[in-house]
């Protein structure tokens, strides 16, 4: 029995330090914010409240709360369709085994970070702000943060395409345009319109919020009647909102398996 | 002359994809009617963005940028803490909702019910909720955050536990494990390494999340961006749009490189 090797050391159980560490910032965090999570106990009460003035909603002005969700869905598709021409356009780029030079890469790469990085909120915050209310300043919110999302998607995409169909067409004399055109694009393409599906969805709910800063749709209505404390407006244009979104959920699963 | 063709029998694109081309052209065209545009037009609008943002980018305050650095380090602060409640809450609430570990499928349907129901509104609705029942603050954004990033993890964590394969449960099981058993050495142990990596995935979204919340007063540095783009500030705006620019894609990055290291 003594010749037998002692066991290998056993490994340092890490985890229990990476809980602790946490639960130090966890607490450093709570005191720097000042935050008493009692409060949250003692607001469910005023909370009840506020969500009971909600339980009426009156839905005497239909025509316009639907005209109003049209105009939000016509936001999120513009915006859908700005971010799609912005990512057809970078995403070639910002792709490391298509783009024209490194250099291209990294700008392109960066620039896309950086339209991601910005919440659209953000970015209709400032146009609201440069361009006044409406629709229009949404649009290119959403159109800007989400070229950010989709080129960096559809680069992705492109980058696993095998490269023996890029090698072809360039074998054959193709340039940039020629390769991206002919074998980037044609490979990716199921990929690409899936995912476009996808974030539609996406970006008709944010079009419902982005009112909330004045970016035009149904969110601008819904914050105005908060305001005058017309709650039982208010509640009618969040199941308006509500059911759209849902209808537009099924209907984007429903378009990605025909795609598929 | 060289000539083109669509590798289709025809050498014509094919139907479904030109049908579905004229069909988007048609719908957004119909939709640009009900976008009215602003004064003057499109490009009167663009040569105002244009004037603007030269503007923000004339000469940054910067005096101003040890304050956006403490404010933008609360913001990050509120998404950990959002993202922390989350984790811990999401743990027992995944396991009630996944159909392979809760006690009865019932409590599995009203769990995904639930988490469905959350996710439908975005952070920023349920922060307006919040600050209604405890006022202005940090606090309202923090449970804001808390609420929606446990609507996600928990239905992430019920997929996981559902995708555990059947052996590693009947490993367990043939030692005599009992239900509870089950659920901490079979389920749990296989579901983690992906739960981990959403949680990640979650808090990068919770950081860009805080800092809009701070418009419905829910703290972060939101707060300041209304406040000095209301008190026509571009200096300040300037370092506040750097700021948030500077720590998503940091925060981006280094949950990038701990992401690779636990997977």
């Amino acid at each position: 029995m003594s010749d037998l090797s002692s066991l290998p050391r056993k490994p340092i159980n890490v985890f229990p330090l990476w809980l602790a560490a946490l639960a130090a910032l966890f607490v450093v965090a709570t005191r720097d914010l000042e935050i008493d999570f009692r409060a949250l106990a003692w607001g469910v009460a005023d909370m009840g409240e506020f969500l009971g003035r909600f339980g009426t909603p009156d839905f005497s002005r239909l025509g316009r709360y639907l005209t109003l969700m049209g105009e939000t869905v016509a936001m999120g598709l513009w915006g859908t369709a700005l971010a799609f021409l912005g990512a057809f356009a970078i995403a070639p780029f910002a792709a490391r085994n298509l783009s024209p030079h490194p250099l291209v890469y990294r700008i392109a790469r960066e620039l896309l970070n950086f339209l991601r990085a910005m919440p659209d909120l953000l970015f209709a915050m400032v146009f609201v702000a440069a361009m006044g209310l409406g629709p229009l300043p949404g649009v290119l919110a959403i159109g800007m943060h989400v070229t950010g999302f989709l080129g960096k998607v559809f680069a992705e995409n492109l980058e696993r395409v095998d490269p023996g169909a890029y090698e072809a067409v360039r074998a054959s004399g193709a340039g940039f345009l020629q390769t991206v055109m002919w074998a980037g694009w044609p490979s990716v393409l199921q990929e690409t319109v899936g995912y476009t599906i996808f974030i539609l969805d996406r970006n008709v709910r944010m079009a419902a919020i982005l009112g909330l800063v004045g970016a035009g749709g149904i969110g601008f209505e819904i914050k105005t009647t908060m305001g005058l404390f017309q709650y039982d407006r208010a509640a009618a244009l969040i199941l308006v909102v509500g059911t759209t979104i849902l209808a537009i959920d099924y209907l984007s699963v429903w378009a990605r398996r025909k795609v598929r | 002359m060289v000539a083109m063709a669509w590798p289709t029998a025809s050498g014509l694109p094919p139907r479904a994809m030109v049908l579905g081309a004229v069909g988007i052209c048609v719908v957004l065209t119909a939709a640009l009617s009900m976008l009215e545009l602003g004064r003057g037009g499109f490009l009167a609008s663009l040569g105002r963005l244009f004037e603007y943002v030269g503007n923000i980018v004339a000469a940054p305050d910067w005096e101003y940028a040890p304050t956006v650095a403490w404010k933008m380090l609360e913001t990050v602060e509120m998404a950990f803490l959002g993202t922390a409640l989350a984790v811990v809450m999401s743990l027992p609430l995944g396991l009630l909702a996944a159909r392979n570990s809760a006690p009865h499928p019932a409590v599995s349907h009203t769990m995904r019910a639930i988490m469905t129901t959350i996710r439908s509104l975005p952070e920023l609705m349920w922060a307006l909720f919040f600050v209604t029942a405890v006022g202005l603050g940090p606090l309202p954004g923090v449970a804001a955050i808390a609420l929606v990033s446990i609507g996600y993890l928990g239905k992430f964590l019920a997929e996981a536990i559902e995708a555990v394969p059947d052996a590693a449960v009947e490993g367990v099981v043939v030692h005599g494990a009992n239900r509870m058993q089950v659920r901490f050495y079979a389920l749990m142990p296989q579901a983690w390494p992906d739960f981990i990596a959403v949680t990640f995935y979650v808090f990068e979204h919770n950081v860009r999340a805080a800092t809009v919340l701070g418009i419905v007063g829910a703290g972060g540095i939101g707060y300041d961006m209304t406040m000095a783009m209301r008190l026509f500030r571009y200096d300040r705006l300037a370092l506040i749009l750097l700021a948030i620019y500077l720590a998503v894609t940091i925060l981006d990055r280094l949950s990038d490189r701990i992401r690779a290291r636990v997977i």
